[in-house]
């Protein structure tokens, strides 16, 4: 019997061309539209009638099923209340893999399951290889460029044993675009979409001041404990930041630390401070792929979505760099690579 | 491939005659009617003409008409003349909806035809309701209101009144924007004391529509400034608009009888050659043909997304819409279907169809045939679907 493949459309190009590849491999397809949360305020409105009416266009394309499957209220707890809440307690946030964690490759993977699928898929930058020993294996996309490996580094082994997906097999994303052409998906002229999908285009900043109550706090000068001006919650600010330090002119500074409980936020002016960079970052709420840790010794680490693999010595929960390293917001993700394979990773502590 | 267009009620192309009036107001005519010189008394004497020109197509005084950027803000300014409380009908346009929504008021079913039955709203009239209103003819399922018997029932109201000695008044409001090009639009003949129009549905320009209120209903402004429209609708004039309005308005009523006709023809042979190649389609809206629109066809198919098949028909250059269009993009069934009644599924599986000036016969052939061949298509998949799932074993 063929076996039931439910994959994720979310009106963009990347899944549109994975359920084409599905169909034409073929699987036996239903497309699932999931309705995540958004604020309904104006400004905050994220344009989901649009993207569903994309995903349907496909999906009619592609002569399959597209169900809307409603996952606001997992998305709500799971995601983006703990980016509000991790914001409040001074650390910056992957909402996306909190997402992937729970929502598309926990919800929508158990629901798909009970649905009678045999697997999932979506559009993800990333590949899943399947050994003969039966051990299933995150690798990085063929395009390095778009590899999302980076937020896939909470999804065991048992979810990705269920998961198919067929983009992190294409070379590059012009290429995408053209088979998305080609096959008159309708879809690959759209931008591609960055940064929190439920934020929208007013930004962080907006999003955190109507979720945390506004805290008028001073900015420090690190070096002097000079005060150099005001800002309005210390939540606001992550560690590196240039932008939206509102201190009438000067030098541009950079954020060196925030307090959260004090409420107030450091900045220094010298852009190669050492305060700004780390040797070593320790590790929380680490997890592996496969289950267990690897051995201790040297790996690939990413800070930061396609930002620059670095080698790293990891020693339990710590990772220790080469040299120096612009220093990482805590509550980011470390992601840890043997090669091209995804190990897994933990959030760097404060 | 052919282009089809079945959506006259969203969107009528502008009438070449009606470009062609308009087009000297958007070059060399282009002075502000409000200015002190000769040219400026031109314009606003062609202003006056065309609002003369309205006036005389709804047997109405010139004096009394304000022009208004379309439908929705002529509506806005109907529901503004009054305070108290408001009777309408279920399947109104969102914008007379909303409007109610300001006021105290009192929302009439509809019958599963759509109509309103005059004496339920007799019945919803309370001693302080001050305005009904009640669509001439509805744009989604092309019922036509009985507003005639409707204004019995509110001279009827205020004899009440003025006998009691009573002093709130009453008026009777109805918007004729999706009737306009088929119907008489007579305010006399209608009985009513507020009628909008709309010029982009009867192949005039959007953003212009007019609101007549007889001599009785003093009209409160909505936009405020240098007192254009006897003050009650500020801004420089929408002159191109005002003039194409008034020339489509005078073209749609020349053309109404036997345009009508014309259209209830095509209506009536899309529905049969739907019928006959899809029996279980379902047809809203009332069987008396007088008492709906001639160009107008909702119908739905059991068991199909209508969604998806406005996609499929759009790969086979045929345009069609699922109902009002503020509707589709908010992904909810329409109020309309849900106040006649339809079950959700049904709902669901609604198009509709309106034809229009540019329709002919061949258009309606290939469009049937097109509409046809989309909905056996979505059948057989998702029958083809339905078998090919194997029943899970239920372990206890």
């Amino acid at each position: 019997m063929v076996a039931k493949v439910y994959c994720g459309l979310s009106g963009g190009v990347d899944s549109a061309l994975a359920a084409a590849l599905l169909v034409e491999q073929g699987y036996d397809v239903t497309a699932v539209y999931m309705r995540n949360w958004s604020r309904d305020l104006p400004g905050f409105r994220c344009p989901w009638a649009q993207e569903l009416a994309d995903a349907e266009r496909v999906a009619v394309t592609l002569g399959i099923d597209l169900e809307v499957w409603d996952c606001e209220a997992e998305y709500k707890a799971t995601v983006v209340d703990y980016l509000v809440d991790a914001y409040a307690h001074g650390y910056t946030p992957n909402p996306d893999v909190m997402c992937n964690q729970t929502v598309k490759f926990g919800t929508f993977l158990e629901r798909a399951l009970d649905a009678g699928a045999d697997f999932v898929a979506t559009g993800h930058y990333g590949r899943v290889e399947r050994s003969a020993d039966g051990r299933v294996r995150l690798l990085r996309a063929l395009d390095e460029h778009k590899d999302q490996t980076y937020f896939l580094w909470r999804v065991g082994e048992e979810a990705l044993a269920r998961t198919l997906l067929p983009v992190g097999e294409i070379r590059d994303k012009a290429e995408v675009r053209r088979m998305c052409a080609e096959r008159g998906l309708g879809v690959e002229n759209k931008p591609d979409s960055d940064g929190i999908c439920f934020v929208g285009p007013v930004g962080i900043r907006t999003f955190l001041l109507d979720s945390l109550e506004r805290r008028s706090g001073d900015v420090v000068e690190w070096e002097t404990g000079r005060v150099l001006g005001r800002h309005d919650g210390a939540f606001l600010f992550t560690v590196g930041q240039r932008r939206g330090l509102d201190l009438g002119g000067g030098p541009a500074r950079y954020v060196v630390n925030t307090d959260v409980e004090k409420n107030v936020v450091y900045v220094t002016a010298d852009h190669d401070s050492p305060a700004l960079f780390c040797r070593e970052v320790t590790l929380e709420d680490v997890r592996w792929i496969s289950g267990e840790a690897p051995v201790g010794g040297r790996y690939l680490v990413r800070t930061r979505h396609t930002g620059e693999l670095r080698e790293a010595e990891l020693d339990g929960a710590v990772l220790r760099f080469e040299e120096p390293v612009r220093r990482v917001a805590p509550g980011q993700s470390a992601v840890v690579y043997d090669g091209v394979r995804c190990l897994g990773g933990g959030i760097v502590t404060k | 491939m052919r282009d089809v267009y079945l959506d006259y009620a969203a969107a009528t192309p502008v009438d070449p005659e009606v470009t062609a009036a308009m087009l000297a107001y958007l070059t060399e005519r282009f002075w502000n009617p409000s200015a002190p010189y000769a040219h400026a008394r031109e314009v606003r004497d062609d202003v006056e003409r065309a609002r003369g020109t309205v006036a005389r197509l709804i047997g109405a005084r010139p004096d009394c008409l304000v022009f208004t950027a379309g439908a929705t803000e002529a509506n806005n300014l109907a529901f503004a003349a009054v305070e108290g409380h408001v009777v309408v009908d279920a399947i109104e346009h969102e914008s007379v909806l909303a409007c109610a929504a300001t006021h105290a008021r009192r929302t009439v079913r509809v019958g599963p035809d759509g109509l309103v039955d005059p004496a339920a709203v007799a019945r919803a009239i309370r001693p302080d309701t001050e305005l009904v209103s009640v669509e001439l003819a509805n744009g989604e399922i092309g019922c036509v209101q009985p507003v005639r018997e409707l204004s019995r029932v509110v001279a009827a109201e205020r004899a009440r009144r003025l006998e009691a000695g009573e002093t709130t008044p009453i008026y009777l409001h109805t918007d004729a924007s999706q009737a306009a090009g088929v119907l008489s639009v007579n305010v006399a003949t209608l009985g009513v004391d507020l009628l909008t129009l709309s010029a982009a549905k009867i192949y005039g320009p959007k953003q212009v529509g007019v609101l007549w209120a007889s001599e009785e209903v003093r009209l409160r402004p909505l936009v405020y400034g240098g007192g254009q429209e006897g003050g009650v609708r500020s801004g420089t004039e929408n002159v191109a608009g005002i003039v194409g309005f008034a020339r489509a308005l005078e073209l749609a009523c020349e053309r109404r009888a036997e345009e009508s006709r014309r259209l209830a023809g095509l209506r009536e042979r899309l529905r049969e050659a739907l019928l006959a190649r899809v029996p279980d389609m379902v047809v809203s809206g009332p069987k008396n043909p007088k008492r709906r629109l001639p160009g107008l066809l909702h119908v739905a198919f059991p068991g199909v997304e209508a969604r998806r098949l406005v996609i499929a028909l759009e790969r086979r250059g045929v345009s069609v819409g699922t109902g009002s269009a503020c509707a589709a993009s908010r992904m909810r069934v329409s109020h309309v279907l849900e106040a006649i009644g339809m079950p959700r599924a049904l709902a669901e599986g609604s198009l509709r169809l309106t034809m229009g000036r540019g329709t002919t016969e061949e258009d309606v052939d290939y469009a049937a045939n097109a509409i046809a061949e989309a909905v056996c298509a979505e059948v057989s998949r998702r029958t083809v679907h339905a078998s090919s799932i194997v029943a899970p074993d239920r372990k206890n």
